[in-house]
């Protein structure tokens, strides 16, 4: 996805202390992040949107930090996962609490590359699926990730699987994907 | 066959050019131990593949959230603020194009009294003289205008507006008992009469789990007046003599009772 010029625009306001920005960014990018929070499939629906919200309050603080407008959404994308895991872990009695995870500084959230580049980005990732043997984990990454309209949770009662299992599914393709954009960063097709 | 680790993704960042080399062709097919390795792994590379993951799915408009609130505080689960139906906007434009303020507001006014203070401080023009209306939501949807000091269900949502001679800022705690106030938000105020909205339209507050007194303060700042939280605070502290501070503080108190929306 690459970043709008809505959001781009909004990052800019808000970062010169317009307020009326910070609603805008929120409304621009909420379903983006609770569709990744949605994930978390062990996540309670109170979880997920404490997470939610306590994300964009880090963002928003950590805004007059960021340099490129246009690393917004990646970067809000990451502080929801860090405070996903980071909630989950809490649950876990040997997972100390002092061992949160830290926020990624913005400038180590490059910008997204073009639009035409990302277009071709999600072809591939299209065709990754496609490629996926016919079986549960490509029905749970299709309604996920390609119909995305039900939650982590939701796949798992409509599957009869754990929570936890989709959760999994979810995470295992998507280091597939992490495979395949770092293979492109050190090839210097994104970078 | 060197596999994804720390190590080497220590060597990646670092561009480490055997490391880049090797893993350059490595990660050219599927390799389960890498790909493992990335799905748990916190690397800049998270945002990028979300942000692609989930552009394949049809956008959603956030409407379709419900999601009007901007969370610009870390929110306590028992209080949330939660947004109105929409025929609260129409009762509630009613109710004002006929009201009579004496009638529909129930201040609890600070401001007049201070027009004479004898606080000097930043220029601007004079205090805020406010008042203060709240009116319950019960979980039916119906309204009711309360007085302060009322009783109010823990299922019901508080719905506040507010009337104020001149623009400003607010901000908004609760206080529970003898504890200290907790901030829930800051407000833009427009002279006249408005509902309290902010950047995010927000305009209830959420009684679910609590019981017992609760205060509510809005504490408004004229464009000169400073208006940190701090600025709050002391004008809170101040509230029983405030001439030496700047601020208008208005207050709300509610009586929370566990259970069900109260008959009107």
């Amino acid at each position: 996805m690459a970043e709008t010029d809505d959001v781009t625009d909004a990052v800019r306001r808000a970062t010169q202390g317009e307020s009326s920005a910070f609603s805008e960014l929120y409304r621009l990018t909420r379903p983006l992040v609770a569709r990744l929070v949605a994930g978390f499939g062990t996540l309670s629906p109170d979880e997920a949107e404490d997470v939610l919200q306590e994300s964009y309050v880090r963002a928003f603080r950590g805004l007059p930090q960021l340099k490129s407008p246009g690393a917004f959404t990646p970067w809000l994308l990451t502080i929801a996962r860090n405070r996903a895991r980071t909630r989950l872990e809490r649950r876990s009695l040997l997972q100390r609490m002092e061992e949160e995870r830290v926020d990624p500084t913005p400038e180590t959230v490059p910008a997204l590359p073009p639009t035409l580049q990302v277009e071709r980005d999600i072809e591939v990732v299209r065709q990754l699926i496609a490629e996926l043997p016919e079986g549960e984990e490509k029905k749970t990454v299709q309604l996920f990730y390609i119909e995305g309209q039900l939650s982590a949770r939701e796949i798992a009662e409509q599957l009869g699987v754990g929570k936890s299992t989709v959760t999994m599914r979810l995470e295992r393709f998507r280091g597939r994907i992490k495979r395949e954009l770092l293979q492109r960063v050190l090839a210097g097709r994104w970078d | 066959m060197r596999h994804l680790d720390a190590s080497a993704m220590s060597e990646l960042a670092a561009r480490d050019p055997q490391a880049v080399a090797w893993f350059r062709e490595h990660l050219a097919s599927p390799c389960e131990a890498c790909e493992t390795f990335l799905a748990t792994h916190t690397d800049p590379l998270d945002g990028r593949t979300d942000a692609l993951l989930l552009a394949l799915a049809p956008a959603r408009k956030a409407e379709e959230e419900g999601a009007t609130v901007v969370p610009l505080r870390t929110a306590t689960r028992s209080r949330r603020f939660a947004p109105p139906p929409a025929r609260y906007w129409g009762w509630m434009a009613g109710a004002l194009a006929a009201s009579v303020l004496m009638v529909v507001l129930v201040p609890l006014v600070k401001g007049p009294a201070r027009r004479d203070t004898g606080w000097t401080g930043e220029k601007g023009p004079g205090r805020i003289t406010l008042e203060l209306a709240v009116v319950a939501r019960g979980t039916d949807g119906g309204l009711r205008r309360l007085d302060s000091g009322a009783d109010v269900a823990s299922d019901e949502v508080l719905l506040l507006r507010y009337h104020a001679t001149e623009s400003g800022t607010a901000l908004l705690y609760q206080q529970r008992g003898h504890q200290p106030p907790e901030l829930l938000g800051r407000f833009p105020l427009d002279a006249g009469t408005h509902d309290l909205e902010g950047l995010d339209g927000l305009a209830g507050v959420s009684l679910e789990s609590d019981e017992g007194h609760l205060s509510l303060a809005l504490v408004a700042f004229a464009p000169g007046e400073p208006a940190s939280e701090q600025d709050a605070l002391a004008a809170l502290e101040a509230d029983g003599s405030p001439d030496a501070r700047p601020g208008t503080v208005v207050r709300f108190d509610v009586r929370v009772q566990s259970g069900q929306t109260l008959a009107p």
